[in-house]
């Protein structure tokens, strides 16, 4: 019988369900609750989802307790928050406790309850927009038109205490464009805007945010209409290209100041200071004198090549002593208005060498020195002229020359000074001439030649000094001398060849040569000097006819009777009175 | 004992700091009623010590939310930590005002007496917790950096808050009893759910205190320096 009823009920229990089952009705499902927020940290709001109700009219309740605290209490506000929601007001707000909070859906069938949901208010804070958003266009006189947005913080927040912390965040842009230009405020709830454009409709948001919390809604847009006339005078514009226009003169300045001496110096170049070349002033500066002489020195300093060349051009001189006594052509050349007469009779002469010291000094200044020409009495000067020619006098009689008498070499083509020849050890201080006979008389001594005797001969080698223009010097050297002393075959050659005089003892010494008288013609008379040693004075000769030039440019002169009788008729009261003892 | 000391230590360490401030940010005195002998003998500007205190503050709490949340996305998700985080403060022992209302009622005093109180008990929690998070095995960055600089964060701030509150309050005494920590073993327990766990309360914990220091600042703050007008 038990068994019966039992099973009688759970039948009816089925037929029950399986009739409300086919009514569709069931127990609520479980409610979710979304979220839970708090606009001012003062107060929140909770929120749900209420699931499907299973048909039949279900309640929600929501249900919480706080952390430390076992009481149980349900929501104060349904209404505030909207549907399915709970506003917790102040008095049962906390702001450091956590709140578990249920959400029960219960219909006639049953009663659902959702997840807890651990709530701690801090960390739920998510204000409202601003409110109150306005918008100006202000136009302030002597400053830039700006707008002037303006708003008021949002409601349920306590800004002014201090409790509530927040920031904002504004954007605008002009209605057509895409993308918003933003700006960030702390406290402030007033903006200005410049740089607009005009013409343009602009919209205009804000939103805030707590210091610890979430970003609030974006305000409903607010647009404002810029007119067309705004005037906006971008003076900066101006201003940055002023500056870039300055900067750019002043570059251009600089370029022409540093340019424009170089353009100058083009057009007008300066003139260029002298210079020496490889010589540096700065040396001379610095005062090392050491390296401005090597300076100098490095300039071909002397010019030895220039001197030989001349050297070579004019000079031959060749040594006496190791040389044979050849005829040897001259070399040189001959200038110009060489007289017939000169001919090469000293070979040797003008061979000249730059080695000679004594040479050097003389060549190189007088390179064209012309040979000096006839000296009168005032012979003895002329002897210092390096031009001087030597000439290698053989006087084997004397004759009284009054006055002294130079006595000069013939010279060679080659003007070029020649100096004494001959070691000063030949030249004898004491004479105002050259000692002629003493130096061919030295030379042929030392060289061995053979010596003129022409004192045997009444051949007289003699040597005017005409003036040659030759411009060859002749160097008395001993070759030279023993040349023009010795004999040798010479065409013309006024010089006598004693050709078997050629032994070199002179049996008479050569004497000095004096000019006796110039003859009315010009012609130059010449007696061998009166020597003493040979007693009584030989009867006077007088040589006025030359008998023929030598190769060393040597005249030969012989009396000419003709003109001694003149003279001896001339003068026989003068000659006669010294002669007679 | 240990807490005397240092706070001498860090009371001459704040003289100087003051005299040094005074020399470069000489800006005048506030003329706040909070002085209370005249405008004259605030050296140091009041409203430069608040600020940098909110500043610190503030920067405290973000690092804090920071640090659990990252916590809480690596280690604890779908383990309900959170139900065991109830009551589980060491310094909810400490009577701080639980809403605008009360806080507001609350003399800066006390106020400020609080705020020391919960700075001074966050040292010792704040050292263990740098330590035991380096021992944790695959501890991220994140979380251990952020750890390291609260602490430093903490100190400087509780040194400005000395320094404002012996200016606020000239000859107040310095030593408030204030809560003591006593979950180390918690954190250094075998079991590594109940390890993570005491970590989650602890990081917890530490999220809602720097927000009500941060809060309370920012309240006397604008109380005191801008007389209720922010």
């Amino acid at each position: 019988m038990k068994e019966n009823a039992a099973s009688r009920v759970v039948f009816i229990l089925l037929l029950f369900l399986s009739v409300s089952l086919l009514n569709g009705q069931s127990p609520p499902e479980k409610p979710k609750l979304v979220k839970c927020r708090s606009p001012g940290k003062e107060t929140f709001t909770c929120w749900w989802e209420p699931g499907a109700d299973g048909g039949l009219p279900t309640n929600y309740t929501l249900t919480y307790h706080k952390e430390g605290e076992t009481l149980i209490h349900e929501c104060p506000d349904y209404k505030t928050g909207g549907p399915n929601s709970c506003y917790f007001s102040k008095k049962h707000t906390s702001i450091w406790k956590m709140y578990v909070i249920t959400v029960n859906a219960i219909n006639q069938m049953g009663i659902s309850s959702s997840d807890p949901l651990y709530v701690h208010v801090t960390y739920i804070v998510e204000p409202e927009p601003p409110a109150n958003l306005t918008l100006e266009l202000k136009h302030p006189e002597d400053r830039k038109p700006y707008l002037w947005i303006k708003w008021s913080p949002p409601t349920m927040t306590d800004v002014k205490s201090g409790w509530f912390i927040i920031q904002y965040e504004i954007r605008l842009k002009p209605e057509k464009a895409t993308d918003w230009e933003t700006h960030f405020t702390l406290k402030q709830t007033q903006l200005k805007i410049f740089n607009l454009y005009p013409g343009q409709k602009y919209l205009v948001q804000i939103r805030c945010k707590p210091d610890h919390g979430y970003w609030s809604e974006w305000s409903p847009e607010s647009s404002i209409q810029i007119p067309n006339d705004f005037p906006v005078k971008d003076t900066s514009m101006w201003i940055f290209v002023a500056i870039l226009s300055a900067v750019i003169c002043l570059i251009m300045v600089w370029a022409v100041a540093l340019k424009g001496y170089s353009m100058v110096t083009c057009i007008l170049p300066p003139v260029p200071g002298p210079k020496i070349k490889g010589f540096d002033v700065h040396l001379l500066e610095k005062g090392k004198s050491e390296e401005l002489l090597r300076a100098l020195e490095s300039q071909d300093f002397p010019p030895t090549s220039d001197c030989e060349d001349l050297l070579m051009e004019f000079i031959e001189v060749d040594d006496c002593e190791d040389q044979q006594l050849m005829p040897r052509p001259s070399k040189e050349h001959t200038e110009q208005g060489v007289k017939p007469m000169h001919l090469d009779l000293d070979s040797d002469s003008g061979r000249g060498s730059c080695d000679s010291p004594s040479l050097l000094s003389e060549k190189c200044d007088e390179p064209q020195a012309h040979p000096s020409k006839f000296h009168t009495p005032e012979g003895p000067e002329k002897l210092e002229n390096p031009e001087t020619n030597l000439t290698c006098l053989q006087a084997p009689q004397s004759t009284s020359v009054e006055g002294k008498i130079p006595y000069f070499l013939a010279n060679g083509p080659k003007s070029s000074t020649w100096p004494f020849p001959q070691p000063p050890s030949l030249y004898s201080p004491r004479y105002s001439y050259h000692n002629i006979a003493d130096v061919c008389e030295l030379a042929l001594g030392m060289a061995g030649t053979t010596a003129t005797s022409l004192d045997q001969t009444d051949q007289h080698a003699l040597k005017a000094s005409k003036t040659i223009e030759t411009g060859r010097e002749g160097k008395a050297t001993k070759q030279r001398e023993s040349e023009g002393c010795s004999s040798k075959p010479d065409q013309d050659t006024v010089w006598p060849r004693p050709q078997d005089k050629t032994p070199l003892i002179s049996a008479k010494p050569l004497e000095y040569v004096e000019i006796h008288k110039v003859s009315q013609d010009g012609v130059l008379a010449l007696f061998p000097k009166q020597n003493e040693k040979f007693g009584a004075p030989e009867a006077s000769k007088e040589y006025s006819k030359v008998s023929r030039v030598t190769d060393s440019n040597i005249l030969v002169l012989v009396p000419d009777p003709q003109a001694q009788n003149l003279t001896l008729l001339e003068e026989p009261a003068k000659k006669a009175p010294p002669a007679l003892p | 004992m240990d807490s005397k000391g240092s706070s001498q230590k860090a009371g001459s360490r704040l003289l100087l700091l003051l005299v040094v401030s005074n020399l470069l940010l000489c800006q005048g005195v506030v003329s706040t009623p909070v002085c209370p002998n005249g405008p004259g003998n605030c050296q140091v500007s009041l409203r430069d010590l608040f600020d940098r205190a909110v500043m610190v503050s503030h920067y405290i709490h973000d690092l804090s939310s920071e640090m659990f949340n990252e916590f809480d996305k690596r280690y604890a998700q779908g383990k309900g930590f959170i139900t065991m985080a109830l009551n589980s403060c060491h310094t909810s022992s400490l009577p701080t005002p639980e809403d605008k209302e009360q806080a507001q009622q609350t003399h800066h005093e006390v106020l400020m007496s609080l705020i020391l109180g919960l700075l001074r008990s966050w040292n010792d929690p704040l050292y263990h917790l740098v330590t035991e998070v380096r021992g944790m095995k695959g501890a991220p960055d994140a979380i251990l950096s952020r750890a390291i600089e609260i602490e430093e964060e903490n100190k400087r701030l509780l040194e400005g808050m000395e320094m404002i509150f012996g200016q606020v309050i000239p000859g107040a005494k310095e030593t408030e009893p204030y809560p003591v920590w006593s979950g180390l073993p918690s954190l250094q327990t075998k079991d590594e759910d109940a390890r993570y766990s005491a970590f989650y309360n602890l990081l917890h914990c530490l999220r809602r205190d720097s927000s009500k220091i941060d809060t309370y600042l920012k309240l006397l703050n604008c109380r005191i320096i801008y007389n209720n007008n922010c």
